[in-house]
């Protein structure tokens, strides 16, 4: 199929090509050359055992405990790495915060705020006998908005 | 033909004009209507008992509490993001795919399976040859029977498949509390939202429920998972994960990177499919442009003959 070759070769010169065996090892060195290769091995084989236990404690503990013991892994770890890199943050929380606060979601905010103290209002109210109420809707909504509005954003931060 | 339709529809109409009147006359006849002043003691008590009745078993069923489809059940519905692979001209960002292929094998392979997918389909991918072998050869495989009819283990190959965490489904609901892991292999397809359901899901347990709802003991609270009571606790935590490359290991991008591996995972073949697709267009608007040629030349003289009719002049 000669012609069906040409069309494909020449779409093939415009993509990048898919090496199947190892190129030459410039790459991982020119990107960071301070890191020596043993110690490159180590690090990632302390990150597998303490995510496996990271993994174990969530299956066996409670959720909160486990966050807890992870939070207390990641600070570790960051204390640890340091001295070679900043910490890494998710930028997530603070996006959607943003939205959440903006004039945008402000409706959804509202009705969410009144509803949660209206709510525990109610819980903490003994002699309270009315429906049971929950705020999972007014969370929705309000979660909802401010996704949508930090998705664009979001993704330009993220690599 | 107006006219005919109009005068059809007029019988139709006065015959639904006497039913009408037919059942109202009925409806007359049986209730009480005027002569009620005058209708006998058991009549009004029994009207009124049925009536009590009536009222009462509507209370029972529909005055307690309304057991409807709620929101919450539902669940929340994924936020669609702006995949740069979803581009009907855009391929797989491969080095995210490695990314993503750690994250799974660090964090996610210790209770989820990906049956699917053997070692060597990642070769050429996201991998070299060697880089894979090495992967493969740190799992254990049954052999053949030998001469005895014993069957031992030996290092992986290249064309084993990636092995389960978990014997079977038993010992995998026993090991999480009931809560059976779902495999990975297919799930961005299996799962309405696809890629955008999982990185809702991944990234999306808020720091404590809103206020009222109650969350089972051993369950977690996240809001896109229908019945917003998931098993899975939350597990993408900041620098969980130090990736080879540099890359800041943050929730949403290890989140990212894992969507993005397991829908590659669910469709290895996408990128061949869109270069086939674009070649496919290519070629056919070519043949179908050369079709329509063929047919307008070959047609040409049929289209633009003329036939012309001279009667023969009659002799006189």
């Amino acid at each position: 199929m000669g012609i069906t070759d040409y069309f494909s070769d020449v779409i093939s010169s415009w993509l990048p090509e898919a090496l199947a065996e190892a190129p030459a090892q410039d790459a991982e060195e020119s990107s960071a050359p301070e890191s020596e290769p043993e110690v490159k091995a180590d690090e990632s084989e302390e990150s597998t055992e303490k995510s496996e236990d990271s993994a174990e404690d969530s299956a066996e503990d409670t959720p909160e405990e486990s966050s807890k013991e992870a939070g207390e892994e990641a600070e570790e770890e960051e204390e640890e790495e340091e001295e070679e890199e900043e910490e890494p943050e998710d930028v997530k929380p603070k996006i959607e915060e943003e939205c959440t606060n903006s004039a945008q979601c402000a409706p959804y905010k509202h009705h969410y705020d009144e509803c949660v103290e209206r709510v525990t209002k109610q819980q903490e109210d003994e002699d309270y006998k009315g429906p049971k109420e929950d705020c999972v809707e007014e969370f929705f909504h309000l979660a909802h908005c401010a996704t949508q509005c930090a998705a664009p954003k979001l993704w330009k931060a993220l690599k | 033909m107006l006219a005919r339709t109009v005068l059809r529809s007029v019988p139709f109409r006065g015959a639904a004009r006497q039913s009408l009147n037919k059942t109202s006359s009925r409806a007359s006849s049986s209730a009480a209507g005027p002569e009620s002043a005058s209708s006998p003691f058991h009549l009004t008590v029994t009207a009124s008992v049925a009536t009590a009745i009536a009222l009462g078993s509507a209370t029972y069923l529909y005055g307690q509490e309304a057991f409807a489809m709620t929101p919450a059940e539902e669940g929340l519905h994924a936020t669609q993001y702006p995949w740069e692979h979803a581009k009907w001209n855009k391929t797989f960002d491969h080095q995210a795919l490695r990314r993503g292929f750690q994250v799974y094998r660090e964090v996610c392979a210790s209770c989820h399976s990906l049956t699917r997918v053997p070692w060597r389909s990642f070769v050429g991918v996201t991998h070299t040859v060697d880089e894979m072998k090495a992967f493969a050869e740190e799992n254990e495989y049954d052999t053949e029977p030998n001469d005895q009819g014993e069957i031992e283990k030996r290092p992986g190959k290249l064309s084993d498949y990636i092995p389960a965490p978990y014997p079977n489904e038993e010992a995998a609901r026993f090991a999480n509390g009931g809560a059976l892991p779902p495999d990975l292999s297919l799930i961005v397809k299996g799962r309405h939202g696809g890629c955008n359901y999982i990185f809702s899901l991944l990234t999306g347990y808020p720091d404590e429920p809103p206020a009222g709802a109650t969350v089972q003991e051993g369950m977690n609270f996240n809001p896109y998972f229908p019945g917003t009571a998931i098993a899975m606790a939350r597990v993408l935590f900041d620098g969980v994960v130090e990736y080879e490359d540099g890359t800041p290991a943050t929730t949403s991008q290890m989140a990212k990177d894992v969507v993005e591996f397991l829908n590659w995972a669910a469709e290895p073949e996408m990128d061949d499919r869109k270069k086939m697709g674009f070649k496919a267009i290519t070629l056919l608007t070519g043949l179908f442009a050369l079709s329509v040629w063929v047919k307008r030349y070959k047609w040409s003289p049929i289209k633009t003959r003329k036939i012309v009719y001279s009667p023969p002049v009659p002799r006189r």
